[in-house]
C-alpha cells in the first residue's frame, strides 16, 4: 500500500501498534498490533484476558507502557479531539449520586460544550433509542441493572459518536432488551460507525459482530471474520446454567431436542446445567418450556468455564490460534 | 425502543481547529460548574463544609450572649482586636480544614465513587477540567465562608445593641473591616484550595500531607524569607485590617517578621495559585482512571 493510501486508511481506522500495558509487573496486554475497520468488532476472551485493558487504552483511560494508538487518526492523549467522535460505555456500574437518567446524560452533554437546547434534544433522542423515556426522571440509583446498562449506553451514544466502545454491553439485559440493543448496534454499524464490543460469551458475539478478536492472557490469539470461529463453535457445545423452581421438568423437556447433549441437575434441586450444540434453538425451546410449564426462572447464564473450554479448543494448549 | 439510526457527527464538534476555542472552553467550564457546585453545596459532601463553617458560629453565638462574657462592653478597638484573634483561629483551623475536605474531594470522592471516568470521556482538556472543578469548589467555599465570616463579625457587635452596632458598621470602620475579613477568607480558599486540589491528585490518604501543610503554615514565621513565600498564610498576613493584639500575634503570626505589602501579596497569592493549578493540570493530564486499589 502506498504511504498516502496507508495514512488515509488509518484516518478511518483504530490502530494499535505494538502496544503493551503493564500494571507494575502484572501484564495487561502485550505487543498488540491491530487495526479496527468500520463495522462491529467483537473482543472476546475469558475474564482477565485483557479486553477491558484494550478498551481503556483505546479511550485514554489508561496509557500504554509501550507502543502507540490512533483512533481515527487521533491520539487518545487528545481528549478534546477524541471524545467528540468516540463514546464509551464502561463496565463500571457506578453513577454520580442523586441524578435522574435525564440529568445524568444532559449534564455530561453540557460538559461536552453543547448548549441547553441541543443537549436537551440529544438527551431525549438517546433515551428514546434505549427505551428509557418513561424512567427518565427517576433517580438512577433506583434503576434495575438492565436499566443502568441502558442508561450508560444512552450516555455513550448521546453525542452521536463515530466510534462506540462497549464493555460487556449486554450484561444484565433481559432477552427482549438484548435483541433491541443488538438492533441498535447493527443500525449504527450500517451508518459506518465503528463498534468495538467486548464479551466473554462467544455466542453473543457471534450474533453481533462482523469480525472478532480473540484475547487470552493479554495476547491476541486470533482475529478475523466471524465465520471461521462460528464453524469451530458449531461443533463445540456451549454450557448454560439455569436456576429455576422445576429443574427436572426443564431437563426432561429439553432432552426431547437433539441439540441438547447433556443435562445435569444441581444438588439443591434449584437448577441445572445444560450443554447444547445450537444456542439459538436452545433458547427458543427454553422459552416454550417456560411458558408451557409455568416455570419460574431465576437466572440463565452462559458458564464462563465453557468459554474457556471453547478457547482451549480454538487456540490449542500452546495458545496458538487454530 | 426505537432503533432508528441517525447519521453520526451531525452535532458533534469534530476535531478542534488549531488553537483554543475559548467559547467552547467557557461552555465546558459552565457545564462542569453546573455539576460540581450542586455537589459541593447540596449533596452529602456539603455536610462537612456546613458543619465546619457554622459550628464555630453557633459556639461564638453562645459565648457572646453569655453573661460571663464582658469583652464586648469595651471600646470598639478592643472588640475589633478580639475579633481579629478569633478570625485568625477560624482561618487556621476551620477554613484550612474545609478547604482540605472540599478541594481534596474534587477528584478523590469521584475516584472512590468510580464516576471520574464520565468526565474523562468528554472532549474536555484535562486542565479545563481542573479549572472547572477548582472554580466550583472556590465558588462554593467563598459563598459559605462569606456568610459565616459575616455572621461571626456581626455577632461580635451584637452586645452593643442595634444602634451602636449599625453606627460601627455603616458609619465607622466596621464595614471596611468586615470586607477585609471576607476577602481574606476568600483568598485563603483560593490558596489552600489550589494546594489541596493538587494534594488530592497525588495522595489517596490526606492525613500525612495535610498535617505537613498545616505544620508548614504554623512554622511559617520562623522560616527563611524564600521559604516563607511558599505558603498561603504569608500572603494573607498583610491583608489584616487591624494589627493583632500583641500576645495573639506572638501566638499566631510572630508579627516581628516582615509582612508583604497587599499590592504584592494579592497578586503573589494569585500567581502561587496559578502555578499550583498548572502543576495540577499537568498531573491530571497524566492520570490514569483505573480505580483498582482505591
Amino acid at each position: 500500500m502506498a504511504p498516502e493510501q496507508h495514512a488515509a486508511s488509518n484516518e478511518d481506522a483504530i490502530v494499535f501498534e505494538n502496544v503493551s500495558k503493564f500494571y507494575g509487573e502484572v501484564l495487561g496486554v502485550n505487543r498488540i498490533t491491530l487495526k479496527f475497520q468500520p463495522g462491529i468488532t467483537g473482543l472476546v476472551g475469558p475474564n482477565g484476558s485483557g479486553k477491558t485493558t484494550l478498551m481503556n487504552l483505546m479511550t485514554g483511560l489508561l496509557r500504554p507502557t509501550h507502543g502507540g494508538i490512533r483512533v481515527l487518526g487521533v491520539s487518545p492523549d487528545q481528549p478534546h479531539k477524541l471524545f467528540s467522535r468516540l463514546g464509551y460505555s464502561t463496565q463500571f456500574d457506578s453513577f454520580p449520586g442523586g441524578m435522574s437518567g435525564y440529568q445524568f446524560i444532559y449534564s455530561y452533554l453540557r460538559v461536552h460544550g453543547f448548549p441547553h437546547s441541543e443537549a436537551h434534544n440529544l438527551t431525549w433522542q438517546a433515551l428514546e433509542r434505549v427505551a428509557l423515556t418513561d424512567a427518565a426522571k427517576r433517580n438512577v440509583a433506583g434503576y434495575s441493572k438492565g436499566m443502568r446498562q441502558r442508561v450508560r449506553l444512552a450516555q455513550a451514544i448521546s453525542h452521536n459518536p463515530r466510534v462506540l466502545v462497549l464493555d460487556e454491553p449486554l450484561n444484565g439485559l433481559d432477552p427482549m432488551a438484548r435483541a433491541e440493543v443488538i438492533d441498535i448496534f447493527k443500525d449504527l454499524a450500517d451508518t459506518g460507525c465503528h463498534l468495538i464490543i467486548s464479551s466473554h460469551i462467544l455466542h453473543e458475539v457471534d450474533m453481533i459482530a462482523d469480525r472478532v478478536v480473540l484475547l487470552s492472557s493479554g495476547y491476541v490469539v486470533a482475529e478475523g471474520e466471524i465465520g471461521g470461529v462460528r464453524t469451530e463453535m458449531g461443533n463445540h457445545p456451549i454450557q448454560v446454567l439455569i436456576r429455576c423452581n422445576k429443574p427436572s421438568i426443564v431437563a426432561a423437556r429439553l432432552f426431547d431436542h437433539d441439540d441438547v447433549v447433556e443435562a445435569s441437575l444441581h444438588e439443591d434441586h434449584q437448577g441445572l446445567e445444560i450443554r447444547t450444540r445450537d444456542a439459538d434453538r436452545f433458547y427458543s425451546h427454553l422459552n416454550e418450556i417456560v411458558l408451557a410449564e409455568e416455570i419460574d426462572i431465576d437466572t440463565v447464564t452462559v458458564a464462563d468455564a465453557d468459554v474457556r473450554a471453547v478457547y482451549q479448543y480454538l487456540i490449542g494448549h500452546e495458545g496458538e490460534a487454530r | 425502543m426505537t432503533a432508528v439510526a441517525t447519521r453520526p457527527s451531525n452535532t458533534s464538534q469534530g476535531p478542534s481547529a488549531p488553537g483554543l476555542d475559548w467559547r467552547l472552553i467557557g461552555r465546558q467550564i459552565l457545564g462542569i460548574l453546573r455539576l460540581e457546585v450542586r455537589r459541593n453545596l447540596f449533596s452529602r459532601r456539603a455536610f462537612a463544609l456546613y458543619f465546619l463553617a457554622f459550628a464555630p458560629v453557633a459556639v461564638f453565638m453562645i459565648w457572646t450572649i453569655s453573661p460571663a462574657t464582658n469583652y464586648f462592653s469595651g471600646p470598639a478597638e478592643a472588640v475589633a482586636q478580639v475579633f481579629a484573634a478569633v478570625f485568625v483561629g477560624y482561618l487556621r483551623t476551620v477554613i484550612f480544614l474545609s478547604a482540605l475536605i472540599t478541594f481534596m474531594s474534587l477528584y478523590r470522592s469521584e475516584i472512590l465513587e468510580r464516576s471520574l471516568h464520565y468526565y474523562y470521556l468528554t472532549p474536555v482538556r484535562r486542565w479545563v477540567l481542573v479549572v472547572g472543578k477548582y472554580c466550583s469548589a472556590l465558588i462554593s467555599s467563598c459563598c459559605v465562608f462569606a456568610v459565616s465570616t459575616s455572621m461571626l463579625f456581626l455577632l461580635t457587635c451584637l452586645p452593643w445593641g442595634p444602634g451602636a452596632a449599625s453606627r460601627y458598621i455603616l458609619q465607622g470602620p466596621g464595614f471596611a473591616n468586615l470586607s477585609a475579613y471576607v476577602g481574606i477568607a476568600m483568598m485563603a480558599c483560593l490558596g489552600y484550595g489550589a494546594v489541596f486540589l493538587l494534594v488530592g491528585l497525588f495522595f489517596r490518604n490526606a492525613i500525612i500531607p495535610a498535617a505537613f501543610i498545616w505544620g508548614w503554615e504554623w512554622i511559617n514565621f520562623g522560616l527563611p524569607g524564600v521559604l516563607k513565600k511558599i505558603s498561603v498564610v504569608h500572603y494573607l498576613r498583610s491583608l489584616y485590617p487591624i494589627p493583632l493584639p500583641e500576645n495573639m500575634a506572638e501566638t499566631f503570626f510572630a508579627v516581628a517578621s516582615d509582612p508583604t505589602s497587599p499590592w504584592i501579596s494579592v497578586p503573589g497569592l494569585m500567581l502561587f495559585t496559578a502555578l499550583v493549578l498548572t502543576f495540577a493540570g499537568w498531573r491530571a493530564g497524566r492520570m490514569e482512571v483505573n480505580y483498582e486499589g482505591d
